[in-house]
């Protein structure tokens, strides 16, 4: 697929230079394909659109904006980027307040090679599947926006397992008419059963059908 | 003018010393004139008599007598005088009578108090062979059959004269007694009628009373004027005595006796003796006879504890009350004093001690919770300071050594791959050789920093800085044993050197010293810092009594991270150690030559003034 280590991009935000570099010299030993920043504003700026599975190793105390600052900043933006935090010592209070909100790991340091490298594979392998769904949610979603308001309409009520005769009711059109855009969902889709219609339509949107 | 005045005032002085002293001085002399008086005295012998049954009656009894008297010693003037018991007793001390006629019982009583001397008694024509006339008989009314003997009368209701009358009571009241019955206690009632006896007599037959004491010869008389008939009465333990007529119920006593005052003259004692002995007998006339013996009338009065030995009533209980309340009063009073003192103290002493242990749990408290403050505030500054090296420093020296270990690893995962190119490998390298660098830039920083420190020198009173440092202890233990400071040197007692840090050397020893004790008894605690000054160094010793150390433990003192207290850093010696040496001096330790506890030494070179 798509993530041999040379697509994947491990971003290090760090203050302290000679740590970077002594970073992507051990990441780059395993073939990932490093980034380096000296502060969380540098990160930011050069963000893009995820487009490969990637992980971010950040350094939990900085000057200006700290690593949890960086966290909460991308959790705002919906940006799913698996964070492993680096840290002096632990401090059990930034640690519970990251892992609430969602890092990945914690590495200590000085820390062990193989630690560390198996917490950015791990986290690679989370961001490729997070990727992956991102993808099938996109595909759904494009396919749902190929259906005309009436199909919309039609299709929801399908999916809540409501009998033609009473979406024609509901609808006031009559019971063949709903046949038809029912079948017309059906291939706009490319799935057979209401079921599959379902859960489709949660995975584009987890309220559709509220 | 002049010299008369003065002969007058003179006088006057001597008639007021006169007034004011000469009672007290010159009354037994003037008591002597007056009896040298009485001779020619115009009122003459006055002949005091008990006139028990009114002035009337005495004057008839006793008037044969006087005009006796009178015939037969010419130029005396005997009178008589009537008085009731206490006015003859009064009359007595007063030494206005100077002969006396009265009941014996009166009359022992004033001989034991007036040194009365009788000089005959009366001879009634019923008396006794014996010459004893005077008796006392109980009667009963003769229909009262239960009533026989005189201890029948326990329980009973009896009339007499009064508590003094010899006769009519006192006789009776002995032969009560004889015969077990208390004549105060033991009967239900005794009613005192008083004179005439004759109420007496009537009362018992009209029932009134169960028994009355009288005079023996009194129901007689009175059967003989037709009074009363005598088989209207039976007598109480009656009794017979040979040439005594009369019913009775007791022993007899001699009659009244008539006798002298001390203070009349002898003589005429002598003579008034002989004319009353031969006074003629004769109906209705008195006549007298030698002076009987009155001992049996004193054994009355002791047996009944009345008259002259009525203070032997003192003796029981409720007579010694009665007698001596004032002092029990005061002695209950001293008691009641004592017991309110005594208890009053042993309240005081136990309040005190509850105070007392009050106090000493409120300080255990104070010191738990100074101890607690003290534990919490060293845990703190102990974080604090690891916070400190850990947040800083160890930051500082962490980022390097991450970065080498980092740069190690991965050269030899790169040469184990068969990756590893001469260009990573000096780059790696390269960085290797900065980060050590780096981190050893921390190190030196630091110890730029101590040295910064200690370029401080001044010179310093090491005494004063010992005596703060030992103030300073105090101040910061709870209970801070003894520290004792001693000063062995010159007068120069001026160091060279920072202060702060010798002080904090000072400081950190005697903690050490202190802490070494802790938990020994008493004479192990107590600290001493000696001071002393040799040859061109100050010497301080730092000596305790402690637990001491092991050899294995004095070899590794002066390690850092080397401690033997379950909570300490082992950083204190060290530092204390590079202190000295900072100041060109030494810090060592040995332990006390009788093996018992440390010594720390430390010297430093002596400050030259000159220099």
């Amino acid at each position: 697929m798509n993530h041999l280590p040379e697509n994947c991009v491990v971003h290090v935000v760090d203050d302290d230079a000679a740590l970077r570099r002594a970073l992507r010299f051990l990441l780059d030993s395993v073939g990932w394909n490093v980034r380096l920043y000296a502060s969380a504003e540098e990160f930011l700026e050069a963000l893009a659109p995820l487009e490969t599975p990637s992980c971010l190793l950040l350094d939990i105390r900085m000057p200006a904006m700290s690593g949890l600052e960086l966290q909460q900043v991308l959790s705002e933006r919906g940006i799913a980027l698996p964070i492993l935090f680096l840290t002096g010592h632990a401090d059990v209070s930034m640690v519970v307040q990251a892992m609430k909100s969602g890092a990945a790991d914690f590495i200590e340091k000085p820390f062990r090679d193989q630690v560390l490298l198996d917490a950015v594979a791990a986290a690679i392998r989370r961001s490729a599947e997070m990727l992956a769904e991102a993808g099938r949610r996109e595909v759904v979603r494009r396919r749902l926006q190929t259906l005309s308001p009436r199909e919309g309409q039609v299709a929801r009520r399908v999916a809540l397992g409501e009998p033609n005769k009473v979406i024609a009711a509901a609808l006031s059109i009559s019971e063949k008419t709903v046949h038809i855009h029912r079948q017309h969902v059906m291939e706009k889709m490319g799935i057979s059963s209401a079921a599959e219609l379902a859960r489709l339509m949660l995975l584009a949107d987890a309220a559709a059908l509220d | 003018m002049a010299l008369g005045a003065n002969l007058n005032a003179m006088a006057a002085r001597v008639r007021a010393c006169w007034r004011r002293t000469g009672r007290a001085l010159f009354s037994p002399f003037l008591a002597a004139l007056a009896i040298a008086a009485h001779a020619d005295n115009p009122e003459g012998i006055a002949v005091g008599v008990f006139a028990f049954q009114g002035e009337r009656a005495a004057i008839s009894d006793w008037s044969p007598v006087i005009e006796h008297l009178n015939r037969e010693l010419p130029g005396h003037r005997f009178h008589l005088r009537n008085f009731d018991a206490d006015g003859l007793r009064e009359a007595i001390a007063a030494q206005s009578v100077d002969l006396v006629i009265t009941n014996p019982g009166y009359y022992v009583t004033l001989e034991t108090l007036f040194g009365l001397s009788r000089i005959a008694t009366l001879q009634s024509s019923h008396a006794a062979r014996s010459g004893q006339a005077l008796g006392s008989v109980v009667l009963a009314r003769a229909d009262r059959v239960e009533l026989a003997k005189l201890r029948d009368l326990a329980g009973r209701r009896v009339a007499a004269v009064a508590p003094d009358a010899f006769g009519g009571y006192l006789i009776a009241a002995r032969e009560m007694l004889r015969e077990g019955v208390d004549p105060e206690s033991a009967v239900r009632e005794t009613r005192f009628l008083g004179l005439p006896m004759t109420h007496i007599i009537e009362a018992v037959r009209s029932g009134e009373v169960d028994a009355g004491i009288v005079r023996a010869c009194l129901p007689e008389q009175m059967a003989r004027d037709g009074l009363i008939r005598m088989d209207e009465f039976r007598v109480l333990s009656p009794r017979r005595v040979e040439g005594f007529d009369c019913a009775l119920s007791s022993s007899l006593y001699p009659d009244w006796p008539i006798a002298v005052t001390r203070h009349l003259d002898p003589a005429l004692a002598k003579s008034v003796a002989r004319v009353l002995l031969s006074m003629p007998e004769g109906p209705g006339r008195a006549s007298w006879s030698v002076p009987l013996d009155y001992q049996p009338v004193l054994d009355l009065y002791r047996d009944l504890r009345v008259g002259p030995y009525a203070y032997l009533r003192d003796i029981t209980p409720e007579g010694l009350a009665r007698r001596f309340w004032p002092w029990l009063l005061g002695l209950l009073a001293l008691l009641a004093a004592w017991i309110v003192h005594t208890v009053r103290v042993e309240h005081l002493v136990h309040q005190r001690t509850r105070e007392l242990n009050d106090s000493l749990a409120a300080r255990e408290v104070a010191e738990c919770r100074a101890r607690d403050n003290q534990e919490k505030m060293e845990h703190l500054s102990r974080l604090s300071i690891l916070g400190e090296l850990s947040g800083r420093l160890a930051h500082e020296i962490n980022q390097p050594l991450t970065s080498i270990a980092t740069y190690a690893n991965s050269l030899l995962r790169r040469e184990a791959a068969g990756t590893l190119t001469p260009d990573a490998l000096r780059e790696a390298c390269g960085e290797i050789a900065n980060e050590a660098e780096r981190a050893s830039g921390v190190v030196r920083r630091i110890r730029h920093f101590a040295r910064k420190r200690a370029a401080v020198r001044e010179p310093v009173d090491l005494f004063s800085l010992a005596e703060e440092a030992s103030r300073l202890m105090a101040g910061m233990l709870v209970s801070c044993p003894r520290i004792v400071i001693e000063w062995e040197g010159g007068s120069d007692r001026d160091v060279l050197c920072d202060g702060l840090q010798i002080q904090q050397v000072l400081l950190n020893l005697i903690k050490n010293a202190i802490d070494a004790a802790r938990g020994l008894p008493d004479e192990r605690q107590g600290v001493r810092v000696r001071l002393a000054q040799v040859d061109n160094r100050f010497v301080v010793q730092v000596v305790d009594r402690g637990a001491g150390l092991d050899p294995a433990q004095e070899e590794r003192l002066f390690e850092p991270f080397f401690t033997t207290k379950p909570d300490g850093l082992g950083l204190g010696l060290p530092i204390c150690k590079s202190i000295i040496e900072a100041h060109g001096g030494r810090l060592w330790a040995e332990a006390n030559e009788d093996g018992i506890g440390m010594c720390f030494f430390f010297q430093l070179p002596c400050h030259e003034s000159s220099a």
